[in-house]
């Protein structure tokens, strides 16, 4: 059992409950640390003026790419783009499959693009699939050494 | 090169010269004919003429055989380089003296012929008779002359002739050279200004004027034309610059429009389906959170929001697929439509392997299109031909091409639950449906897209069924 | 040579009178061809009168002369052959032939004939000579002619310059 925290970058507190209520669902009893949108989550992971970053990389960020302020794809972009948060592995979790939305998503480096269905039983066995795998089976990237 | 491609002043420096060059020739030939004709008589009259002489000269030899006199006679002969020989015979035929004296027998006739001369074996030669005046045949004069004079003055005559025929050739070359380009100048500057035109799409340039003959109506007519065209051109130039600007505004709008219905498309996808997932989420939580409060009645409502709400997010994707046909770039490349059936015909067989449908697809069905567009036209065509078949005792599906309207159409057919012709206007519009949704489900998008698809290839789609004996889709492309 | 063997021809076929007489026959005759005779004094000429050719003395022709003269003509004149015993019996004569045998007597013939329009043909020697007009001479197989133009100028006989030039001239001997 991996003790890793997951990053969940989300809007609309809809979906971050019904997440949050998925992943318990499925006993994992990992921490599940929630940013409303791009700044947020930025905040979270380099600090901003005022807070400081999270002490612990999470083992995954699960990305919404409709963010208010900055928008998902730049977050990716930033994430991708600092030494600390290169490795990170993130899941795109968005309602669009454009195509567009896709390439763009793999070509700022994320790890994976997942459709969120309006069916609530199969979001919740994508999340729990989710979590199975990037939790317990993927490795994750080593910690980087803290400056 | 063939005739008719040589240039015209060839043509006409080489008719003149030929007209000419014939004429000099027949005349020269008349000439020559005449002359050895005439020639040939005087020769023979000459010598004719001078056998009387002699023959008048020889009577006495021969009336009173005297060899000697009749020699001397004969001898006479000798002014003349061209006697080959003569000899006189007697009454009774026999030879009596020749010249020259010395000449073999065997030169001279063994026998007088009949009288009178003749051309033969390259001599002129005759008899004469010899006889005083009123007097008895007293014998006969033999003379043969050469043709050497004849062929000396030929041979000159000939030199001569053909001398003149080439001085007059040449003559009637430069002539002819210098004259045809009365002819052939306003021609020739008639061709370049067609090929200035031609070549160069110059409409400014004019043929220089050329008289009143039919040249110079040609030149006339032909600047005439080029002014036309310049017209035409100026004024098509102008419509197809306003056409252009119409186009350029209209593809403007076009792009305003797509990037709109592309913004549109992606809020859709995003804004729309948010809530449906937190209504069908939140249902759902209550369903399980709250299941020993409700009654069959309250979890049945439920589940009804649920069901509606995913069923509003099939609809907005099978919308938004739908919108996405309409701005997709199309790339027309050759499709084999037998594989992509056969594909989609497997994956339905694989996404549903209890079920036993027959396929009869055509092999070799080829069209030009979109390739991606295609295959979601034939996929959306046959899944619906695999719905529709459900309920079918022994299902057929068909994928061929048929003679239709007087040309070639590709057909999908099956034998399943059809449809009522009455109803076949309905059947490409969005979200109608001719069945009900127990009898079979769906959103009644598929054709639609088909349709939209099968328009994008500037194609005909139309349909033929009957209830519960199976429908037909005809499409060209 | 073609005369030659012509006469040689004519001796092995032939019999009678030597083949020398067939030739002198039709010598004879061809004068008539070079000869123009005055025409009869005071009657109007009359072109189709017979052209006579007499012999005097015997005759040596043996057939030769009738065979060469029958039914030919001069002109319209008819060749008609007399043979004569005696000048006397001479009359209208155009060409006369003196035999040999009148050899003795010829300058008493020739003597009467003086001045008539006749022509004298004699192989007698030195007719010529003796005031004759035309003489054949046998000569080697070839028979040439002598000619006394001044007995033919003096009988009025105008003789073809042809026939003078196969022949030779004679001037008479002066007595």
């Amino acid at each position: 059992m991996s003790e890793g925290k997951i990053l969940l970058v989300e809007d609309n507190p809809d979906d971050v409950a019904l997440t949050l209520r998925a992943l318990k669902s499925h006993n994992m009893k990992n921490e599940v640390v929630v940013a409303k949108d791009g700044v947020e989550a930025l905040a979270l992971l380099f600090g901003a003026a005022g807070q400081p970053a999270m002490e612990e990389l999470p083992a995954v960020i699960l990305l919404d790419l409709k963010l208010p302020r900055i928008n998902g794809m730049e977050v990716l972009q930033r994430i991708r783009a600092s030494e600390r948060t290169r490795f990170l592995p993130v899941v795109i979790l968005t309602s669009s499959d454009e195509e567009r939305d896709v390439i763009d998503g793999y070509s700022l480096g994320a790890n994976s693009y997942v459709r969120k269905p309006v069916d609530f039983v199969e979001f919740t066995e994508a999340t729990k699939q989710l979590g199975l795998y990037w939790l317990l089976m993927n490795v994750a990237p080593p910690a980087p050494r803290r400056p | 090169m063939p005739l008719r491609d040589r240039p015209i002043q060839q043509k006409l420096t080489a008719i003149l010269l030929l007209i000419s060059g014939l004429v000099l020739l027949l005349t020269a030939t008349a000439f020559a004919g005449y002359q050895y004709w005439s020639m040939r008589r005087t020769m023979r009259d000459m010598l004719a003429v001078r056998g009387r002489v002699m023959a008048a000269n020889s009577t006495a030899a021969l009336a009173f055989a005297d060899v000697t006199h009749a020699r001397e006679v004969l001898s006479a002969l000798r002014a003349d380089p061209h006697v080959l020989a003569a000899a006189l015979y007697d009454q009774d035929g026999r030879l009596f003296a020749t010249y020259p004296a010395d000449l073999p027998v065997t030169a001279v006739p063994a026998t007088p012929g009949p009288d009178g001369y003749a051309f033969a074996r390259g001599r002129l030669a005759g008899f004469q008779a010899v006889a005083e005046a009123h007097g008895p045949r007293l014998g006969t004069l033999y003379t043969a002359s050469d043709l050497d004079a004849i062929y000396d003055t030929f041979r000159l005559s000939g030199m001569i002739g053909a001398a003149v025929l080439a001085v007059s050739l040449l003559t009637a070359y430069f002539l002819s050279a210098a004259l045809q380009r009365a002819i052939s100048a306003p021609i020739l500057a008639l061709a370049d200004t067609a090929r200035a035109v031609s070549g160069r799409r110059d409409y400014s340039v004019r043929a220089p004027p050329a008289g009143r003959d039919e040249v110079g109506v040609l030149t006339d007519a032909f600047n005439q034309m080029i002014e036309e065209l310049q017209r035409h051109a100026t004024e098509l130039e102008q419509r197809v610059a306003e056409r252009t600007r119409e186009l350029e505004a209209r593809a403007a709008e076009l792009l305003a429009a797509n990037t709109e219905l592309d913004a549109f498309a992606y809020s859709v996808s995003h804004d729309l389906r948010a809530p449906l997932r937190s209504i069908d989420g939140f249902s759902q939580v209550l369903l399980e959170d709250y299941a020993e409060r409700l009654d069959d009645a309250g979890r049945d409502a439920l589940n009804r929001v649920r069901a509606a709400s995913q069923r509003m997010g099939t609809l907005i994707d099978d919308l938004l697929k739908l919108a996405r046909i309409s701005r997709a770039e199309m790339r027309t490349e050759l499709v084999d439509v037998s594989a992509m059936a056969r594909d989609i015909a497997t994956e339905l067989q694989r996404a549903a392997p209890e079920r036993q449908v027959e396929f009869a697809i055509s092999p070799g069905l080829k069209a030009r299109g979109d390739a991606p567009l295609l295959r979601v036209a034939l996929e959306n065509l046959l899944r619906n031909s695999w719905k529709y078949t459900g309920k079918a005792a022994r299902p057929r599906i068909e994928v061929g091409l048929v003679e239709a309207n007087g040309g070639r159409a590709f057909m999908v057919r099956d034998n399943g639950a059809g449809f009522d012709m009455q109803y076949a206007n309905k059947l490409f519009g969005v979200f109608q449906r001719l069945h009900s949704a127990d009898e079979f489900e769906g959103t009644g998008v598929g054709l639609a897209t088909v349709y939209r698809i099968i328009s994008r290839h500037g194609g005909r789609i139309w349909a033929e069924g009957a209830v519960d004996q199976g429908a037909t889709f005809y499409f060209t492309l | 040579m073609a005369l030659l063997t012509a006469l040689l021809a004519s001796l092995l076929l032939q019999t009678g009178p030597a083949p020398e007489y067939q030739v002198k026959a039709v010598f004879l005759f061809n004068f008539a061809q070079f000869v123009d005779w005055p025409p009869p004094a005071g009657a109007v000429a009359d072109t189709a009168a017979p052209l006579v050719i007499g012999i005097l003395g015997d005759d040596p022709f043996g057939p030769f002369l009738d065979a060469t003269v029958r039914g030919e003509r001069r002109g319209a004149r008819p060749f008609v052959l007399r043979r004569y015993e005696n000048v006397a019996d001479i009359e209208a004569c155009d060409i006369l032939f003196i035999s040999r045998s009148e050899a003795k007597r010829m300058p008493a013939i020739l003597a009467s004939l003086k001045n008539r329009p006749i022509l004298t043909v004699s192989d007698a020697d030195r007719f010529a000579e003796r005031g004759g007009m035309i003489r054949l001479v046998t000569d080697r197989q070839r028979i040439r002619l002598e000619i006394n133009l001044e007995a033919a100028q003096a009988a009025r006989l105008t003789l073809s310059s042809k026939l003078l030039s196969v022949a030779a001239i004679v001037t008479p001997r002066r007595r």
